[in-house]
This record gives C-alpha cells, sequence and structure tokens, in this order.
C-alpha cells in the first residue's frame, strides 16, 4: 500500500522535456512570420479608414513615401515625380505581381499623391495600396 | 588490473554532453528574436488603376452621363455629389452621410459608375475619408479622376 502511494508521488511532474522543442518551434514561427525592413521612409502620419485592409502577400510590397512637404522616398532615395516610372517599371519587369503601397501623410494636398498615381499608371504599377490605419466604429 | 578496467567503464558511462540547458538557450534565441524583429503592418486600401491611355486618345469606354456619378472635393474639403446628366442638383454632403447617399444611388441605378474627383489642393486625409466611405457603400466601379496641375492653377 506505501509502495503505490510512493509510486504515485514519483509520477506527479510536470514533464519538462519539450520545452526546448517548442521554444525552438516559436523560434521558427517568428523567423517565418517576420520580415526585416528594407527601408527607413520618411516620417508620415498615416489617415485613418473603417474598411482597411491588410495586405497578405508582403514579399511583393514596394513602399512609396510622400510626407507633409510633398518629398517623394522610393527605398530610401528621394526622388522626384518623373523618377519614380522609371524605378518603378524596373520593379514591374523584376516582380509583375508588386503591389505598390502609398505611405502618404494624411495633410499632403492631395496634388501631390494624383502626380504619384499618374506616374505609377505609367510604369504599369497598377497594383496601389493607400497605407492606412484602422480606424474603430461605422460613423466614420 | 580489474579495479582500473572498472574505473575506466566508469568514466566512459559519464562522458555525455549535458542537454538539460537547450531549451534554456532556445529560450534566449527566442527572445533576441521578439525583441528584434518588427511584423510588418502593411494595411491600407487597395485599388487598381485602369491601364495607362496614351494622350489625346479618347477614353475607352463611354458613359452614358445619366449613369455617371460624380462624387467632387473642393479645395476646402467640402464633398458634393451630383449625376452628370443634371449638375445643376449637385448637393453638398457631409463625410458620415456619403455612405447612405450613395447606397441609395447605387440601390437606384445598378449601372452606376463613381467618377471621384479630388481637388490638388484638397487635403489627402479628405480623400482618404471619402474614398473609405465609397468602398464602406460598396460602389465597385470608380474611377480616380486625374486633375492635371494647368487645369488648377496655384496648386501643388
Amino acid at each position: 500500500m506505501s509502495r503505490i502511494a510512493a509510486r504515485r508521488q514519483s509520477q506527479s511532474e510536470i514533464p519538462t522535456a519539450s520545452t526546448g522543442d517548442i521554444a525552438f518551434l516559436l523560434i521558427i514561427f517568428f523567423l517565418v512570420g517576420t520580415t526585416f525592413r528594407a527601408a527607413q521612409g520618411l516620417k508620415v502620419v498615416l489617415p485613418n479608414a473603417i474598411s482597411t485592409e491588410r495586405i497578405l502577400k508582403k514579399r511583393n510590397v514596394q513602399n512609396l513615401w510622400v510626407d507633409k512637404a510633398g518629398r517623394i522616398s522610393v527605398n530610401d532615395n528621394l526622388v522626384a515625380v518623373p523618377t519614380v516610372t522609371p524605378i518603378l517599371v524596373e520593379k514591374i519587369v523584376e516582380n509583375p505581381d508588386v503591389v505598390v503601397v502609398l505611405q502618404a501623410d494624411k495633410d499632403v494636398p492631395y496634388g501631390y499623391v494624383t502626380d504619384v498615381l499618374e506616374a505609377l499608371k505609367a510604369a504599369r504599377a497598377l497594383k496601389v495600396t493607400f497605407a492606412t490605419n484602422y480606424e474603430m466604429g461605422g460613423g466614420g | 588490473m580489474a579495479v582500473s578496467l572498472r574505473g575506466r567503464r566508469g568514466g566512459s558511462s559519464n562522458a555525455g554532453i549535458p542537454t538539460a540547458s537547450t531549451g534554456d538557450i532556445a529560450f534566449l534565441i527566442l527572445i533576441f528574436f521578439m525583441s528584434t524583429s518588427m511584423f510588418a503592418k502593411e494595411k491600407g486600401l487597395k485599388i487598381v488603376l485602369p491601364e495607362p491611355t496614351p494622350p489625346g486618345a479618347e477614353p475607352a469606354v463611354k458613359i452614358p452621363p445619366q449613369n455617371l456619378l460624380n462624387v467632387d472635393v473642393n479645395p476646402q474639403g467640402q464633398v458634393q455629389v451630383s449625376l452628370a446628366s443634371e449638375p445643376e442638383k449637385a448637393e453638398f454632403v457631409s463625410v458620415p452621410q456619403l455612405r447612405e447617399v450613395l447606397v441609395g444611388r447605387l440601390a437606384a441605378n445598378k449601372d452606376l459608375v463613381i467618377s471621384f474627383r479630388v481637388s490638388r489642393r484638397a487635403p489627402y486625409r479628405v480623400m482618404i475619408d471619402v474614398f473609405d466611405q465609397l468602398k464602406l457603400a460598396k460602389a465597385e466601379r470608380v474611377s480616380l479622376v486625374h486633375v492635371p496641375l494647368l487645369e488648377e492653377g496655384g496648386g501643388p
């Protein structure tokens, strides 16, 4: 009787042999799930929108920044509007599925944005996303 | 002799790499990756731009004016909605009301195409707010009109 009790006590331990495996699993998750930022970009305050969607394929993303003063940045280079087209043409040749994410400041006059959109259209970079933050509620 | 053999045997049974700390090492690497990596938070409003048309060419599709709804944003950020066939009936709409107005218009005419024209001097924020409302109203056919610099002097 006493023997059985002793055996039960010795078995009541949480098995810790698999913690290492669990940790490695988490490491692999973080390695796959994160992408290191390629470009720093410009300082912008993004506008809010209720119907914000996530971009699922992160590998196809090409960021393009337009700051409050109307400066345009691609791959950490400040460029003028006419230079945007040849840069994007190159990107489209490399990867036809590229999605241009336009990170424009919420206070920039729309004229700068529409000029960039025309440059993208000329480069046939037709998949564009206006970067926004989530906004809660349905009123607007 | 026999004693020394036994001693060797005892030594070989102890010669194993200690694996008790692999879990700790793995957690250390895990914490390093968690603290150094950032999740790419790419999100926004999607739009597919039309094919570029050569300068001077006629637009490929002609839309009858009764099927064309103009949504205009002026430099002050006010929104005006009017059918292209009846521009005199243009009405100012506040941004939060826009969704209802558009849902009503789209329900009345299934073939409605929205021509979204924003002034060059209007803030980008207003354009996104209106575009958000268009998306919320499930407006599928939206054309984003480019206003050239010459057409609207003085702006950026």
